[in-house]
């Protein structure tokens, strides 16, 4: 293994992740009057009472907490979506187009807004079910990796989390077979720490699944 | 006798068609009309709880029935009928039942009895039996069948309950002598039931959908089924065989119950219609082309017809006479003289059996609703070339020998295309005729739609077993949910935060109306029955004495709408007075208002109320008027006629965040109230014009540049309760409003230092936005070559760089012409604005100007102050930094729709550093939009805004 790649480094922690995902915007009805709310990263309200206005994730959380606001489950949410996603994510080879942060704001959201969610339970469960056939598919595409020589991978639809629990694999994985199929880069190996083996334009560029 | 069904108005005649009875499901009164003058109401009966199911006279036309949702059925005593007519002047107490009858009947058999609402009630006779004993039978929602008899009811009730048939039962019919009740419903089985001791005689099995409707021949020999399937099957009754199986022969109409086709046999045997109208030589049929058409049966041809403005739900025919009774699904209805042409033979010509027949009075209801078949069945008749015979309108013929008949049946289809050339013909033929008598002819008199009840704005109507607003505005709502006899009221703001926090409350009274502003909500309800009076009350949220709130009780008086104003309560009762009352429940005026109430709003001191001024016209227009009062003063600012689209109803009113009088209507058409041209209405919405025919808006509120509304998918026009609807904007017709108020002279408003800088931001930015818009269609006028159009536009513009901008555009299109008339309207305007009076909404503040420079925020503030002084009191109140008083105090006193923009020059100076200051002499009111308001009303911006506003206007400054 390469020293300069250490197995941390790539990886996020899921409370990081969390925080980045509440950055994506949501719809929330707030309950008080307030003015515009002026943030370096944009403009949020004006607040009105019953009607709905959109704010980013963090916000509405610290707004609900404060019991101010209700916060509105975005469309994808719906049990009507999830099944059908779910039943393409099992019919396809692809991945599904869910939010980047889809496991990240449904946490979120499941645990601090779990009365303003219609049918929680069973939007719970149909992600839970939804992460388990894309986390299984990952698991199988990966696969792959071994058999031909492979340099890059491209994942389509993937989202953060998932994202990043492959990432030291993947990365480590393909820098690995790519110092062991290019006999003149072992000895430069030590010196040069190629983090990024799909920079290099070597050797057929292989997907893992196919888009 | 006759009688019509219609999903929405149970419809009944009187046997000597002198009288016209009419309900309908969404209301509990009957309606007393007579014939000849069909929008003359004799008289209302109003007794039930809920709306009116069912009607059925009993064949001498003695009694009436009444079959409600409220579980009830109520039995009136009917006036003879040769008598009715002669005591037609005091009818309205003819027409009252006898109390005693009615709350026997209630006491007795009503609620505890009758679990189910009621879906028909039928009359019959026993006429074998002693003396014409009439028999009610009553349908209850889809189970039971119960039959009570009149004589024996005060004694026992309902005397014969039919055996419990316990399937949906969609169709009964008794044979003539009254002796076999045929039911069916949604299992296949039709069962005749004995009703002398209730058993089930014979269930005839065969039908594989759900049966629709049943009808014994006159001779009771053979019974006529059909099913939801369109099969229609006849029986004979020794046997219980089929004699006859037709497939497909009328509409499928799958589970859809509210259009039923029904069939029913002509009353000499010889003819079934599926489904029309027959009386004997001829037949009337409508169709989803909204015609009827009156058919000659033995020539089988279309002798008559007549276009109406809805599709028809019921017909009747008047049985001693030539006249066709008809009502619509909008629940309009009339009479239909001379149907049958004059020259022609009279319908009630020959037939000796019509008489006996009415004498047992066997239900002939002879009625058809079609399904929407397909989407050209309507329009069918616009094409004359071919396919005129209607898909539905099979004529059958019943005779000894069954299949001749169904051949010539048949034949009667195919030949469709040849028929038409044979009614032209027939046509023709009569041409002469027609034209003779065309005047008595088409003596349709309509007798136009209702005049609309009152309504609180807000409400929305009351659901069994679910909560529903009493009241909902854009400060909160007042829900109600009744429950074992008493109801349950929960108040809840919208802004949680800020508004009180109420708690639920029991309500005894029975509360259909209420109010709600900031400080108090009140309720109402109507009278019902002598008990039960009509009550007013007021629960103030907070007060500094205990035991504020107070009720008030009206007697021989209904309150009919309320309103909740700044420390006042408005009810507007039954007898048309308008009582005011303070907050501690003193009555302070009582006013006598013109016509029956439509709905009232409060804002502040302001009360309106609409009245109906006159019965509807006949073109389905509505005649309102609004006032508006001054409480506090105790003046009517406002009177005048309310408009409404043709053929809608109000179905709000309310007050916009800035007070203007607005109402919406059930077309979707929202119009606000402005002074311009002597006080008129301006429409600024239309749903219609959205293109979202899926959405049905429900309004909560407006500001003046958005519309509150909830909106609800299409069948719905109401929201839910739970979960709490969430209200949407939508845009008002922008540029309309602010193009026709650019030019009126504005008045002026207090507003302190820093607002003034950002309202005159907002009123800045709407200018540009304007003149940006005002541009692009100079662009597209000179495209269009509308020169003279282009040029009235410039003048419209504000911005002198705007001016400036157009200029350059026309230079661009090559017009010089018209490039030249717009700098001498650039300098008509310069000029204007330096001898010092603005005409013209262009502003020239200094020299620099001239080089095109955008006036800055801080320029503008002078230029746009103001020499008319104003009373010191409201800026003050306004520095004090309260802004939501002062916001509400500026709203209290914009009373007309006219939008103020007011910046003191003075204050201006506070400011401290603008250099532009020096200019202020030249005072002139700068026309602003009177939107640029509604951005002061969301002021009090953080200081960081401010702040940020005023570095802003420094650096255009240098």
């Amino acid at each position: 293994m390469a020293g300069a790649s250490e197995p941390q480094a790539s990886a996020f922690s899921a409370a990081e992740l969390e925080f980045l995902a509440e950055d994506e915007m949501i719809e929330i009805v707030p309950n008080l009057r307030m003015d515009q709310l002026n943030f370096i990263s944009g403009d949020f309200g004006p607040f009105r009472p019953q009607i709905a206005t959109q704010v980013p994730l963090w916000l509405a959380v610290a707004l609900k907490k404060r019991g101010k606001c209700t916060i509105r489950a975005p469309e994808w949410m719906s049990v009507d979506k999830l099944a059908q996603v779910l039943e393409a994510e099992r019919d396809s080879e692809k991945f599904q187009h869910l939010p980047f942060h889809y496991v990240e704001i449904s946490r979120l959201l499941f645990d601090h807004a779990r009365e303003d969610i219609p049918d929680i339970y069973m939007v719970r469960s149909l992600i839970e079910d939804i992460k388990d056939v894309r986390f299984h598919k990952i698991g199988t595409g990966l696969e792959i990796i071994s058999r031909e020589r492979t340099y890059a991978l491209r994942l389509k639809n993937l989202s953060a989390m998932e994202a990043n629990i492959v990432r030291p694999f993947v990365t480590r994985a393909l820098e690995t077979f790519f110092k062991l199929s290019s006999s003149e880069m072992i000895q430069e190996s030590d010196h040069i720490p190629n983090r990024q083996p799909q920079a290099t334009n070597r050797g057929p560029r292989r997907q893992l699944k196919d888009r | 006798m006759t009688m019509g069904r219609a999903p929405c108005a149970p419809f009944c005649g009187l046997p000597m068609a002198t009288t016209l009875l009419r309900a309908s499901t969404s209301d509990n009164s009957i309606c007393i009309h007579s014939v000849g003058s069909p929008s003359n109401m004799l008289s209302f009966l109003r007794n039930h709880r809920e709306g009116v199911t069912a009607l059925a006279l009993s064949p001498n036309s003695t009694c009436l029935a009444s079959g409600s949702l409220d579980h009830s059925v109520k039995l009136y005593k009917f006036p003879g009928l040769l008598t009715w007519p002669k005591t037609r002047v005091d009818s309205t107490h003819c027409a009252i039942p006898s109390p005693a009858a009615v709350s026997t009947n209630r006491n007795r058999n009503g609620v505890d009895l009758l679990e189910m609402p009621i879906e028909t009630i039928f009359a019959h006779s026993l006429a074998k039996q002693a003396c014409g004993r009439t028999c009610f039978f009553i349908l209850l929602k889809c189970q039971i069948a119960k039959q009570f008899d009149l004589q024996n009811l005060p004694i026992s009730g309902f005397a014969v309950s039919v055996g419990s048939i316990h399937i949906a039962i969609r169709a009964v019919a008794f044979n003539k002598s009254g002796t076999i009740l045929a039911a069916a419903g949604d299992d296949e089985g039709i069962k005749l039931v004995n009703t002398i001791d209730g058993t089930i005689a014979r269930v005839l099995k065969g039908h594989k959908g759900s049966v629709t409707s049943l009808s014994f021949d006159p001779k009771s020999e053979y019974l006529a089924s059909l099913d939801s399937d369109g099969t229609v099957i006849y029986w004979e009754l020794q046997s219980g065989s089929t004699v006859h199986v037709l497939k497909a022969i009328s509409p499928k109409n799958g589970g859809d119950m509210s259009a039923l086709n029904i069939l029913a046999w002509s009353p000499d045997g010889e003819m079934l219609a599926v489904p029309g109208l027959k009386n004997d030589v001829y037949m009337a049929t409508s169709g989803l082309d909204k015609q009827i058409l009156i058919w000659d049966v033995d020539k089988k041809q279309d002798i008559e017809r007549q276009k109406f403005s809805e599709c028809i739900s019921g017909m009747a025919w008047k049985p001693h006479g030539n006249a066709l009774a008809v009502i619509d699904f909008m629940g309009k209805y009339g009479v239909w003289e001379s149907a049958v042409p004059l020259t022609m033979k009279s319908p009630t010509e020959n037939i000796p059996g019509l008489h006996s027949k009415n004498g047992n009075g066997f239900v002939l209801f002879d009625e058809e609703e079609e399904p929407a078949v397909s989407g050209n069945l309507s329009d069918f008749h616009e094409d004359s070339h071919g396919e005129f015979e209607p898909p539905s309108r099979k004529r059958l013929r019943k005779h000894s020998n069954y299949d001749d008949d169904w051949e010539e049946d048949c034949n009667d289809e195919l030949e469709s295309i040849p028929k038409v050339e044979s009614r032209k013909k027939a046509s023709y033929g009569h041409k002469g005729n027609l034209n003779g008598k065309s005047g008595s002819r088409n003596m349709i008199v309509t007798a136009g739609s209702k005049m609309q009840e009152a309504f609180q704005p807000g409400a929305t109507p009351a659901q069994p077993g679910k909560r529903h607003f009493l009241c909902y505005n854009m400060l909160g709502s007042i829900t109600t949910m009744e429950h074992d006899g008493y109801s349950h009221i929960e108040i809840d703001f919208h802004d949680t935060s800020s508004g009180p926090r109420v708690p639920a409350m029991t309500d005894y009274f029975g509360f259909t109306m209420a109010s709600l502003n900031e400080n108090g909500s009140v309720f109402a309800n109507p009278c019902k029955g002598e008990k039960n009076m009509s009550t007013l009350m007021y629960r103030p949220f907070s007060s500094w004495a205990n035991n504020s709130e107070w009720s008030m009780r009206f007697e021989g008086e209904e309150v009919r709408a309320i309103a909740l104003g700044n420390a006042w309560v408005a009810a507007v009762t039954s007898l048309n007075f308008l009582r005011i009352f303070s907050e501690g429940g003193l009555q302070r005026y009582i006013l006598s208002l013109d016509g029956p109430v439509v709905t009232a709003a409060g804002y502040k001191d302001e009360l309106a109320v609409v009245t109906h001024s006159s019965p509807s016209l006949p073109t389905d227009e509505q005649m309102l008027e609004f006032r508006v009062f001054n409480i506090a003063h105790g003046t009517q600012p406002l009177r005048g006629r309310l408009p409404l689209t043709p053929g809608s109803c109000l179905t709000w009113l309310g007050f916009s965040e800035e007070g203007h009088l607005s109402s919406f209507d059930s077309k979707g058409v929202l119009r606000v109230f402005t002074s311009q041209y002597g006080g008129s209405w301006l429409p600024l919405f239309s749903a219609s014009k959205l293109k979202k025919p899926d959405e049905n808006y429900w309004v909560a509120g407006l500001s003046a540049s958005k519309l509150f509304c909830i909106v609800c998918k299409s069948p719905e026009s109401f929201p839910q309760s739970t979960p709490k609807p969430v209200l949407t904007l939508l845009d008002l017709s922008f540029l309309l409003l602010v193009l026709t108020w650019v030019q009126r002279s504005i008045e002026e408003r207090a507003a302190s230092g820093h607002d003034t800088t950002s309202l005159d931001d907002e009123a800045f930015n709407l200018e540009t936005s304007l003149d940006r818009c005002i541009l692009r269609l100079i662009a597209s006028c000179c495209n269009g070559d509308k020169l003279v159009r282009a040029s009235e536009l410039v003048k419209l513009l504000s911005l002198e760089k705007s001016v400036r901008g157009a200029i350059k555009l026309v230079t661009a299109l090559k017009l010089p012409n018209l490039a030249e008339r717009f700098s001498s309207i650039l300098e008509e305007k310069l000029l204007s604005e330096t001898s010092g009076n603005t005409v013209l909404p262009v502003r020239k503040s200094n020299s620099k100007k001239s080089e095109g420079i955008v006036p800055s925020p801080a320029h503008t503030l002078p230029s746009t102050s103001s020499a008319s002084k104003r009373d010191d009191e409201e800026p003050c109140k306004d520095r004090d930094g309260n802004s939501k008083q002062g916001q509400s105090t500026t709203l209290g006193k914009a009373t007309d729709v006219k939008t103020a923009v007011k910046l003191k020059a003075d204050q201006v100076h506070s400011l401290g550093e603008t250099k532009a200051v020096k200019v202020d002499q030249r005072h002139f009111s700068r026309p602003s939009n009177p939107f640029a308001k509604s951005a002061s009303n969301q002021e009090s911006s953080s200081l960081f805004d401010s702040l940020k506003k005023m570095k802003k206007g420094d650096m255009k400054d240098k």
